[in-house]
């Protein structure tokens, strides 16, 4: 099975029909993504597949045999934050952490096809995302910062 | 004071957003065991034939560990506040509710541990179970634990939480008015995102480091050490990053037992539960059934209050008799009522047991005291502010465990929310404070009060 | 916890079919093949090892993917995502909006949907009450070759003995849609009514998900769409049949009211 994860190509050997999570987690050692319900169900797992975000536990590595994935370790890095990681760290979108890197996958992949989303929009973008902790305000709150930390970086040809 | 207002940056955020914390599940080591546990299927049980031999010789098992592995199998977690030990940690000849852990394997893959769980031959003798708190004392009620069917250790040899308080007979005689209602909150699964996960490492020097999610780590670090009857130095706990836990993180769970799994197969092992372990297995907020009878006038005094609160402990003590004493110290909640006859029971069902949630044993008083007083206020034909605002603890007042007041909130509290709904006030309210009691703020029935409680 | 059969994820087969061919040909009878369109309902079912198939045809590459229009008729393939139907004939594209969270509807499947495994306790083939009031049709392959069928009678059948090949639903109806209302995303559809009539209004179909473990058609055989006395409705950790009996009438007129407003 080749992927290329995070613009690095990998030759995975995990089982055909075990998933995308595992063979991340458990053969390439990206533990960004969580393995919280692996049901499709709390969002914590979620990846970029070939730009469109997907639960990762969901999808059998066969499935994906030649597919592009990033995940939350490609987003960014402690010394270059993306702006959405940014935005989640200054806006408190985060507490106990472990629902973050699904989250900011799937902002990032709203905010990359609606730069200006609504609150709505944001809504339904993570409405699959479950956190037990923040509250959620918050966390929509980053989305929005985000967003407009880009526009205003976009508009002023940055 | 340089930090209280300031926006301070999480100090683990930038690990957060990159991915880079490190839950117990993410933890790498060389040659690492998968642990998948045998549960009860049933409610209540004897065991009747356990065997787990073919689960021994079942292909990549490297340790299956039962109740007789178990140094010190039935250890209290709050002994050193005088609750005494009930729970095994691995059932022991019966079971007590569905989901209970029997036996553990750890294997070289989930697949195959899971494979060696269903390998194990077990037979179950079904008893009657007991789900419904109120009919615990009933004659027909089937007995589910070896002390009855309620906690009976409470000092003195109590079978309950008892607050007695002032005159309750004069203040239900003196009443214009009794008003009841029965107040019955669910139980609540925490469901952190992060299921319970431990990892147990063998150490060359005979130690074990054992990597928690738990939310107390000396506390845990004790009870595996007494669980293991080992020193506490034999234990090196990392943890302190936990997905989520509200409470529900601090049942040592599942160290203990991966800690045997470790030291029998002498290989890392990791018990990682899945999200149904969560919601079937793992310990909820308690279900609670509240009885509260005030008595009271017709221009709003609460003379006096009976309650009962019978509190649904799953099968096992844990904790639950803490959490029914913090309960009784707030039954009268943001109010001060001088005559008080409490009983709290911390009952046994055949369900999981039931454990601390945030706010432990006061959500639930403080919803029923909140959905009561509304109702007095409602029977008596009084604005809900203003019967409040009256009733409401100020300085010097005490408690229902005969804790003096100094600087009880609720009376500026709910000003502010008047104030901020637009609710108005009468002019006698307005201009309330939580200064002491004096004048019409302090008729007949409450001057005694400061001081003359005798509680259990 | 019951399996299908005892194999380890060493001897599994995997089957990828390039083309709608090779997936006919692999599937045979379905003897021994598990089906996965987009795995968001198989796949906790292989990672708790409730199921453990000895063979499974994955189709995401098998061209099934597609939609045509053909006159009045839309053709649909059994591997088109959810997330395509959104703007799908009604009430096919309300019902399809609703499913999930956008993440799922954009991995699972038409087909996925339909052939979802009746059990009480998943009851998540939510398209199937939109297709039965369309009047749709199931292109399936399988024992005896490729037929054709109404939708009800394909689910009336064991799904796991056909392979769907497209799904033909007309584009000139008009579509209504209720449903009583979900917590959050992931909460499975309590029950929803799904109406269509024709161009002129006529010729009324009606169907419910939610009812039972599939979606049934609730037209009364003596025509009365609001007769729901042979609907047999599940009491289950969801709702009581008490509140699903007292639920049905109330979406059935808000469906009819929409259907003569948007007339």
């Amino acid at each position: 099975m080749n992927l290329t994860i995070n613009g690095v190509e990998h030759e995975l050997s995990s089982p055909p029909l075990g998933s995308l999570l595992a063979a991340l987690r458990e053969e390439v050692g990206l533990t960004g993504a969580k393995a919280g319900c692996q049901q499709g169900g709390c969002g914590a797992c979620t990846v970029l597949v070939d730009g469109e975000p997907v639960r990762a536990c969901l999808l059998p590595l066969a499935a994906v045999d030649g597919a592009s994935i990033t995940t939350v370790e490609g987003l960014g890095t402690p010394e270059h934050l993306s702006p959405v990681q940014a935005a989640f760290h200054q806006e408190y979108g985060s507490q106990c952490g472990f629902c973050t890197p699904g989250m900011l996958i799937a902002t990032h992949a709203l905010l990359q096809r609606t730069p200006s989303p609504s609150r709505g929009e944001i809504e339904d973008a993570l409405r699959g995302h479950v956190c037990r902790c923040t509250g959620y305000v918050k966390i929509i709150d980053a989305v929005e910062a985000a967003a407009n930390g880009a526009t205003a970086a976009s508009g002023a040809g940055a | 004071m340089k930090a209280v207002g300031a926006r301070l940056p999480r100090y683990d955020g930038v690990a957060h957003v990159t991915g880079r914390t490190t839950y117990v599940d993410d933890v790498r080591v060389h040659g690492m065991l998968w642990a998948k546990a045998l549960r009860s299927p049933v409610h209540h049980a004897g065991i009747a034939r356990f065997d787990t031999a073919k689960a021994e010789a079942a292909k990549g098992v490297h340790a299956v560990v039962t109740c007789k592995d178990v140094p010190k199998n039935v250890y209290g977690h709050l002994e050193a506040l005088g609750i005494p030990a009930d729970e095994p940690l691995l059932a022991d000849g019966e079971v007590r509710w569905k989901g209970q852990p029997i036996a553990l394997v750890a294997a070289e893959s989930e697949e195959a541990a899971q494979a060696a769980v269903e390998a194990i031959e077990i037979d179950f003798d079904e008893r009657p179970a007991l789900f419904d708190i109120r009919t615990a004392g009933d004659p027909d009620a089937p007995k589910i634990h070896q002390w009855g069917n309620w906690y009976p250790h409470y000092e003195g040899g109590m079978d309950r939480r008892q607050i007695r308080k002032g005159d309750i007979e004069r203040a239900f005689d003196q009443a214009d008015t009794i008003v009841s209602g029965v107040y019955r909150p669910a139980a609540i699964e925490h469901c952190p995102l992060e299921p319970q996960t431990a990892l147990v490492v063998p150490e060359p020097d005979g130690r074990l480091t054992i990597y928690s999610c738990t939310q107390a780590l000396y506390f845990s670090m004790g009870v595996v050490a007494a669980h293991l009857e080992c020193p506490l130095n034999k234990l090196k706990f990392v943890g302190g990053t936990v997905g989520g836990g509200f409470g529900g993180k601090v049942d040592t769970a599942s160290e203990t037992v991966t800690a045997l799994l470790t030291m029998k197969s002498g290989r890392p092992v990791k018990w990682r539960w899945t999200r149904e372990e969560e919601f079937l297995c793992s310990s909820t907020r308690a279900p609670w059934h509240m009885e509260i009878s005030d008595a009271v006038t017709e221009d709003g005094w609460i003379l006096g209050r009976k309650m009962l609160t019978l509190h649904d402990a799953g099968a096992y003590a844990r904790f639950s008799p803490y959490g029914v004493t913090k309960h009784s110290f707030h039954h009268t909640g943001a109010y001060t009522i001088p005559n008080l006859h409490f009983d709290g029971y911390v009952v046994f069902t055949n369900r999981v047991p039931t454990t601390a949630m945030r706010g432990f044993g006061v959500t639930s008083v403080s919803f029923a005291t909140e959905l009561h007083v509304t109702r007095v206020a409602q029977v008596l034909g009084i604005d809900p502010f203003e019967l409040r605002l009256r009733n409401a603890n100020r300085i010097g007042d005490t408690s229902p465990n005969g804790i003096s007041y100094t600087d009880p909130s609720t009376v500026p509290t709910i000003l502010a929310i008047a104030d901020a709904i637009g609710h108005e006030l009468g002019a006698e309210y307005r201009t309330m404070s939580r200064d002491r009691r004096a004048g019409e703020l302090l008729p007949e029935h409450l001057v005694d009060q400061v001081g003359s409680t005798e509680g259990h | 916890m019951a399996r299908v059969s005892v194999t380890t994820s060493e001897e599994q087969a995997v089957v990828i079919p390039r083309s709608r061919e090779e997936a006919v040909a692999a599937f045979g009878a379905g003897d021994g093949v598990t089906v996965m369109g987009g795995g968001t309902i198989l796949m906790p079912e292989l990672t708790s090892g409730r199921v453990r198939p000895e063979r499974v045809l994955l189709l995401g590459r098998a061209g099934l993917d597609g939609q045509k229009e053909d006159g009045a008729r839309l053709v649909i393939g059994a591997g088109v995502r959810i997330a395509d139907l959104m703007d799908a004939p009604e009430p096919l594209g309300t019902a399809a909006r609703r499913v999930g969270d956008a993440e799922i509807r954009s991995q699972a499947t038409l087909g996925g949907n339909l052939c979802a495994t009746a059990g009480a306790d998943y009851p998540r083939g939510d398209l199937q009450a939109p297709l039965i009031a369309l009047g749709a049709t199931v292109r399936s392959a399988g024992a005896g070759g490729e037929h054709v069928e109404p939708v009800e009678e394909f689910l009336a059948g064991d799904p796991s003995s056909r392979l769907v090949l497209e799904v033909e639903v007309p584009t000139d109806r008009r579509g209504a849609y209720a449903s009583v209302g979900r917590p959050h995303a992931h909460s499975y559809t309590i029950l929803a009514v799904s109406g269509s009539v024709g161009p002129d209004g006529s010729d009324l179909r009606l169907a419910a998900a939610g009812a039972g473990p599939k979606s049934v058609r609730l037209d009364g055989p003596d025509g009365d769409p609001a007769s729901s006395a042979g609907v047999a409705l599940a009491d289950d950790a969801l709702a009581s049949t008490w509140y699903r009996k007292k639920m049905l009438p109330v979406l059935v007129a808000r469906v009819l009211s929409d259907l003569k407003e948007n007339a």
